[in-house]
C-alpha cells in the first residue's frame, strides 16, 4: 500500500480513487495506516465476504490474493493485475492514465 | 556410479513437482475484465463506511486487495 500512497498524486490526477481492501480488522488497518502514512481508505473485509465474491480468498493463508482491479466510472472492471504486478502499481497507474485520456 | 548419479539427479529434479502438488492452487479471480464490479460497503480505518457505488459516474477506482496489514506492498 506504500507504493500506492507514493503514486497517489498520479492516480488522483487520472481521476482515480484508491481503495485498499483486506481481511484485517479496522483497528489493524488504523494502526498500519498511521505507521506508514496511508491517507486513502483501507477497508476491512472482516470475514472475507467481498474477498470471496471477487474470487480472491486463499484458504492456505486465510487472506486475499494480492490483486488490483481498475473499475471505471460506469462500475465496469477494465484492468486486473495480480501478485507482483499488483504490488507495483506502475501498470495500474498507466491503465488509469489511459482511461483518463480516452474520456 | 553413473547410474547412481543419474538416479539421484532424477529424484532431485522431481522434488519441486512433488512439493508444488502439495500446495493448494492460488485462487483465480472470478470477476473478469468487462464484468460489473460487485458492489460492497466496508468500513475504513477511521470507522467511515465506504461503498463502491459512491464513485459511480464520478471517479475510476483502483481496488487494491492486499494480503495482510503490516506487510510490504
Amino acid at each position: 500500500m506504500q507504493a500506492f500512497q507514493q503514486n497517489l498524486t498520479k492516480l488522483e490526477a487520472a481521476d482515480t480513487q484508491v481503495l485498499g481492501v483486506s481481511m484485517d480488522s479496522r483497528f489493524s488497518n488504523q494502526a498500519w495506516a498511521q505507521q506508514i502514512g496511508v491517507t486513502f481508505p483501507l477497508l476491512s473485509d472482516w470475514g472475507g465476504d467481498v474477498t470471496k465474491e471477487y474470487g480472491l480468498y486463499n484458504p492456505q493463508y486465510k487472506a486475499a490474493r494480492r490483486a488490483t482491479f481498475v473499475v471505471d466510472k460506469d462500475g465496469k472492471v477494465t484492468d486486473i493485475k495480480l501478485d507482483k504486478e499488483a504490488v507495483d502499481p506502475t501498470k495500474t497507474v498507466e491503465a488509469c492514465q489511459a482511461r483518463k485520456l480516452n474520456r | 556410479m553413473k547410474h547412481v548419479l543419474l538416479a539421484a539427479l532424477l529424484a532431485a529434479s522431481s522434488l519441486p513437482a512433488i512439493y508444488a502438488a502439495d500446495q493448494p492452487a492460488a485462487p483465480t479471480p472470478t470477476v473478469k475484465v468487462g464484468d460489473m464490479a460487485p458492489d460492497f460497503t466496508l468500513t475504513d480505518q477511521n470507522g467511515n463506511k465506504v461503498s463502491l457505488h459512491e464513485f459511480k459516474g464520478k471517479k475510476n477506482v483502483a481496488l487494491a486487495f492486499y494480503v495482510f496489514a503490516f506487510t510490504g506492498g
